[in-house]
């Protein structure tokens, strides 16, 4: 199936693209998207994703068609075709 | 609760053209001139909120920001002036304020926030908003809200983009609903443009109006998420986390 990943604020710098269609297998989970990502994008990007220790990155922002998805219900949350998975690392002010 | 302030015939003459916006009107702002307003740093996106509130006519300006200015703040910072390179960046912006609207009571406060000052700060105002580039003061100033029920208004911003959330405590998600630890990988500077943080700021000055005043509706559980580089304006839904360490058994 294809769905669609966006990526925003620094994770965009270090993908280098706004968004991207990518192929996955139908009946996958968000956590294992996420998993897929951090191993397929450059290496920069994994630790906006991934711990040190390979749990998901409890401050990275997931939302599936613009809901948020909080890091321990990701393995819950199914992804189907035609979705829109948007990455927002934390930004702040000044 | 405290009768609302009267207004001046000066004050209905300068804010006369806000007067005139549909469910504000006088008693909109005899409630914006009994606010206090707490603003955590008032730099590129803080100053725009503090400027845009005086200009408004919230009652009192509560001001928090350490440091000189430095010749790099000034992409952004528009409460500065150059001559003001190297002196505190609170005096200049006191002094345009009091330039802009010498009714605005302002508190300065030559720090920043802290554990030891935050529930102070925050408990003295009706709406907080935190524009702050450290995560450590923004986590703060979330944690003191939500104890304090004070509704908070947090702004962020980074290149083209800008994000916007509004905290009800109790009935809205919280920050640390979003992002429940400092995150390791956010750096003190950043790319920014100065038009993205006046952007920010006058969206977020413009939900403390609405919140001081009573006026529209507060996004409840949505996060604001714009980028100027296609200008699109998009919300994501948030849900209160129940295991939430800052708002979870509120």
């Amino acid at each position: 199936m294809r769905l669609r990943v966006q990526y925003t604020a620094q994770l965009r710098t270090v993908v280098g693209r706004t968004e991207e269609e990518i192929e996955f297998p139908e009946g996958s989970n968000l956590a294992e998207l996420l998993v897929h990502l951090a191993s397929e994008l450059r290496r920069e990007a994994a630790p906006f994703l991934l711990t040190a220790g390979g749990e998901l990155q409890p401050s990275l922002l997931v939302a599936l068609n613009h809901g948020a998805v909080s890091s321990c219900n990701a393995r819950a949350v199914l992804v189907n075709a035609g979705d829109v998975v948007t990455l927002l690392p934390p930004i702040a002010g000044g | 609760m405290l009768p609302l302030p009267e207004l001046t015939a000066d004050e209905r003459s300068r804010y006369e053209w806000q007067l005139w916006v549909r469910g504000f009107g006088e008693e909109g702002q005899r409630r914006l001139k009994a606010a206090t307003v707490f603003v955590s740093r008032i730099g590129g996106v803080g100053g725009t909120v503090a400027m845009q509130l005086a200009a408004a006519g919230v009652g009192r300006l509560i001001l928090a920001h350490a440091g000189d200015l430095r010749l790099n703040d000034l992409n952004r910072q528009l409460l500065m002036t150059t001559d003001g390179i190297g002196k505190p960046r609170i005096e200049s912006a006191v002094r345009r304020l009091r330039e802009l609207n010498p009714y605005v009571l302002v508190d300065a406060i030559g720090e920043n926030v802290s554990a030891a000052n935050a529930e102070r700060l925050v408990g003295s105002a009706d709406v907080v908003v935190s524009a702050a580039p450290l995560f450590e003061e923004r986590l703060e100033m979330n944690r003191q809200a939500v104890r304090r029920g004070v509704p908070l208004v947090d702004c962020a911003m980074y290149e083209l983009e800008g994000r916007l959330l509004t905290v009800l405590p109790g009935r809205t998600p919280c920050l640390s609903c979003l992002y429940p630890e400092k995150p390791p990988h956010w750096k003190r500077e950043f790319p920014v443009f100065g038009a993205v943080a006046s952007t920010v700021g006058s969206l977020a000055a413009m939900e403390v109006i609405k919140l001081a005043a009573g006026l529209g509706d507060p996004p409840k559980g949505r996060l604001l998420n714009f980028d100027l580089r296609d200008l699109t304006f998009t919300t994501i839904t948030v849900d209160r986390r129940t295991d939430c360490a800052v708002c979870g058994s509120r």
